[in-house]
């Protein structure tokens, strides 16, 4: 009994990392209205740039690495929309193109990592965590840190798009991107920070994800993907709080199912989950109008 | 005109229904785009589908060739029931349809566009493929003939050989039709086909339309053009915020006051200035 | 030296192999698999553990193990590929637009490997088959040396066979259902095709492409472990397709050539750079990557463009540019049809 409970706390740390990445991408998803394929490495560059700061050149305090490390994030993924990923946006409007495009943006960004840092696993220099109990539930200090960073974006997020005219207008484009056009929305300059929100989220959920792991590898968010992936098909693609309910769902599932089955396989239960909502419910928890 | 191969003529048309719906909705979150249509179309004759923007015309043709399903109603070819069939089978007995905003296939070419329309191909099994390239080679040849001769009628012989995505738009219309017809079809949807076409091509679409009757094919067109309609179709249905709301010929249709409340102040009467 | 350039001609060929399976379902027939790789595992597994005898006292662990002789083991290796195929487009190809589609597929690429990865049991695991017979060696008396020009001929034979097939395929109405499901499904369906029949189709022919492309692998190689297949080598493979000019069989082998022995193998035989192992081969795969986008934005049609097919191809004689005379009605509207709009 005592390891279930053991694995909804670990369940409820793995989903903080999950909504935090699958956020990230259900945001640019919805306004560019293309998949990057290559979040995964947005992730993990996310997450060097935090190691970087905190365990190779300043030394930083890691919650201190992790915001400038994830900003930085930011602004590399905005350089990357405006060199590569706008202009052939621009120029093709099949998709297919596109989805390569993100898909050899991976592998460029994998190598280019792999190439600076090698294929060695890192560590992030971090005070050893003590253990905290929550009722049934025992958490490090750094995981409930991981937590309330989570609680705090999903807040901050769902702030954003309620309550201030960027989030309406971003809503508006997400809906029906020409409309949005003539209604006098400035949609290039919203495209700019949607993809710096997409950028430092997955920088956060990079480092969170290297914490929560306790290891970094270039590779770590590429393998990572699929699972985000379960989340927002879950969640229903196109939704952000969709994404925010499947990340909880799929982020319990596979650390409660550790506990019983081997737990190797246990990110591959998010995959199972995949297929099944797949055949049972395409549309996912929470269809957005106007997607398949 | 009877090379335009089709099927052999049906000799003159009867009343009888080549199909028919009963009682169909379609909603749209919520908003009803087709709410109670149901209509008979007579066989081998030429049938408008007229009515004001949103009557749910389009919705209705999608609904009658398979590209969409509806929420309920029925839906016969002949005396079969094809209620929700994926447009592929409906395809296969023999109706077939355009699109309003035509929709070649871009990179193939003229010919290709038309030989992808005959039913039944050998060419389209993989072990016809392997084993018996005869078979093929001859069946593309036969087909090929009559593709050229469909095309010369349509006026695209000198673009066979064009990729279809470089055409104009009143070839690609022509296109269109002229796939649909290489299908040699029994029943035939056209969704606007004269839609934003220049004067003369509406006339020798209208010409083309009267020999696909004249070969027996039974023709649904949904048209604006009122003075087409006149000029070319023998029975009308009028569809008005997705429900039948009349249907007979266009000159008792005038009369109707429904019909004419229903298109508010849309000039009916064509006048003497046609 | 022998050994470096019929290692060269070995990749080449077989590349040619999977370009081939790729560009059915991809370049004709619109299916944006991104789980390719997986399937080339899943051919090179197969073909191997058929080949291989029982695990017992190898010190492997993997399933089956039926010591079949070549080609018996390479041409099951391909339909069990096929077979693998038809589930996951069964599961996968029903109603899903192309992102969706090509998330799911790139999930069961990265869940596959894991999977191969850790469960030791089926194909040895991070180890991966090894000490797989070397087909026809003992038979023809060949060392190591002299396998590796020997098995480089035997693929160029296959792959020119294979070729022989896919240009039947792809030139006959077959390839053309492909390529108009490619351009616009919907309108194909109107005229009557079964589009997820042809999509399955179109799966099942490229995976057994894809299967064959890897038993080739891992009989050349005598091995086959995860490693190999890592999800972005799927990218690989487009590259190959794209460079090389996606939907013809002709391109096909120039993008093997370019992409695949220049670009890849080449660079693998230059020496280790003290200090930073492996560093080659990572800036070698961005730089593929870099090449693509590169060719994506100049030349998206590849080195060797899809050909036009003409009406001769058809079989049918010409009468030349100008409309039959037996049809005067219409030659006078001619003008308005050209330039119009």
């Amino acid at each position: 009994m005592q390891l279930f409970w053991l694995s909804v706390g670990f369940g409820f740390v793995t989903a903080s990392v999950l909504a935090i990445a699958a956020v990230g991408l259900s945001l640019q998803f919805g306004i560019t209205n293309y998949v990057n394929f290559a979040y995964g490495d947005f992730m993990a560059l996310g997450g060097f740039f935090a190691y970087v700061l905190n365990n190779e050149v300043f030394h930083l305090d890691i919650w201190i690495a992790l915001v400038i490390g994830s900003l930085a994030m930011g602004l590399f993924a905005v350089l990357v929309n405006r060199l590569i990923l706008g202009p052939f946006a621009r120029r093709f409007s099949t998709s297919h193109y596109l989805l390569i495009v993100t898909f050899g943006l991976s592998l460029i960004m994998l190598n280019a990592a792999y190439s600076i840092w090698g294929a060695d696993v890192r560590f992030y220099r971090m005070p050893i965590a003590s253990a905290l109990t929550i009722g049934p539930l025992r958490f490090t200090r750094n995981q409930l840190i991981v937590i309330a960073i989570a609680v705090a974006l999903m807040l901050a997020v769902h702030t954003l798009l309620k309550a201030t005219r960027l989030g309406k207008s971003m809503r508006a484009m997400s809906d029906n991107t020409t409309l949005a056009m003539t209604s006098g929305i400035d949609t290039k300059r919203i495209t700019t920070i949607t993809w710096f929100l997409s950028g430092t989220l997955a920088g956060v959920a990079g480092t969170v994800l290297g914490i929560g792991e306790g290891n970094l590898t270039p590779a770590s968010g590429e393998l990572f993907l699929f699972v985000i992936f379960a989340a927002v098909i879950l969640g229903g693609i196109g939704s952000i709080y969709g994404a925010m309910g499947g990340a909880l769902l799929i982020g319990l599932a596979t650390e409660i199912s550790a506990a019983f089955i081997n737990p190797a396989y246990k990110l591959d239960i998010a995959f199972v989950i995949l297929i099944l909502t797949l055949l049972i419910r395409p549309s996912g928890l929470i269809a957005r109008p106007g997607t398949t | 005109m009877s090379e335009i191969g089709v099927l052999e003529p049906q000799g003159r048309p009867t009343r009888t229904a080549a199909f028919r719906c009963d009682a169909i909705t379609k909603a749209f979150q919520g908003v009803h785009a087709v709410n109670g249509a149901g209509f008979d179309v007579p066989e081998g004759q030429i049938t408008a589908l007229i009515g004001p923007n949103g009557a749910g015309k389009t919705t209705v043709v999608n609904i009658l060739s398979g590209a969409m399903t509806c929420d309920s109603g029925r839906e016969f070819i002949g005396e079969t029931e094809v209620t929700n069939w994926p447009s592929y089978r409906i395809a296969r007995l023999g109706l077939f349809r355009t699109f309003q905003l035509s929709r070649e296939l871009g990179g193939l070419t003229v010919l290709e566009n038309l030989l992808v329309a005959p039913a039944h191909q050998a060419g389209d099994s993989l072990v016809n493929v392997l084993f018996r390239p005869g078979v093929i080679r001859r069946e593309e040849r036969e087909e090929a003939e009559r593709a050229l001769s469909v095309l010369d009628i349509y006026g695209l012989y000198r673009h066979r050989d064009t990729r279809a995505r470089e055409l104009s738009g009143g070839q690609k219309k022509l296109l269109e039709i002229a796939r649909a017809v290489m299908a040699s079809p029994k029943i035939l949807l056209l969704d606007e086909p004269m839609a934003g076409v220049n004067p003369a091509l509406i006339e020798l679409i209208g010409g083309y339309i009267l020999d696909l009757k004249q070969s027996g094919v039974t023709v649904l067109m949904v048209e604006h053009n009122l003075n087409v309609v006149e000029q070319i179709c023998d029975y009308v249905i009028v569809l008005a915020e997705g429900r039948t709301l009349a249907t007979g010929r266009l000159s008792e249709l005038r009369e109707n006051t429904e019909v004419v409340k229903a298109y508010l102040g849309e000039v009916i009467d064509a006048g003497p200035a046609h | 030296m022998v050994y470096y350039v019929f290692t060269l001609v070995f990749f080449c060929f077989d590349y040619f192999i999977l370009a081939m399976g790729l560009n059915i379902q991809y370049g004709e027939t619109g299916i944006l698999n991104f789980a390719y790789i997986g399937f080339v595992a899943i051919g090179a597994y197969f073909t191997g553990v058929f080949s291989l005898h029982s695990s017992a006292g190898t010190g492997q662990h993997y399933i089956l193990g039926l010591g079949l002789p070549f080609p018996v083991n390479l041409l099951l290796g391909g339909v069990a590929t096929m077979a693998f195929a038809f589930v996951v487009a069964l599961i996968t190809l029903r109603r899903l637009r192309t992102d969706y589609l090509a998330i799911v597929l790139i999930s069961l690429s990265l869940v596959l490997y894991d999977f191969c990865n850790n469960f030791v049991s089926i194909f040895n695991g991070a180890d991966g088959l090894y000490n797989v017979p070397e087909p026809f060696a003992k038979a023809l008396g060949l060392t190591v040396n002299s396998f590796i020009p020997f098995f480089a001929c035997v693929t160029a034979v296959i792959s020119l066979l294979m070729w022989f097939v896919m240009s039947r395929i792809t030139r006959a109405p077959l390839g053309r259902t492909f390529r108009a499901i490619r351009d616009d499904d919907v309108v194909a369906a109107a005229l009557g095709k079964n589009v997820f029949g042809m999509r399955l189709k179109s799966m099942l022919i490229g995976s057994f492409y894809a299967g064959i492309g890897g038993g080739l692998l891992i009989q050349f190689g005598g091995s086959f472990n995860p490693t190999a297949w890592l999800p972005g080598e799927t990218f690989v493979v487009f590259a190959v397709l794209i460079v090389g000019g996606a939907g013809n069989n002709i391109g096909m082998f120039v993008g093997a050539l370019l992409v695949e022995t220049l670009l890849i193998h080449l660079p693998a035989f230059l020496p280790e750079i003290p200090g930073h192992p492996g560093l080659i081969e990572y800036f070698d795969n961005a730089v593929v990557g870099m090449v693509l986008m590169v060719m994506l934005w100049f030349r998206p049609q590849g080195v060797v463009p899809a050909r036009l097919r003409r009406t001769s191809s058809f079989g049918v004689i010409a009468r030349g540019d100008d409309a039959s005379p037996t049809v005067s009605a219409h030659i006078a509207v001619e003008s308005p049809l050209t330039g119009h709009e």
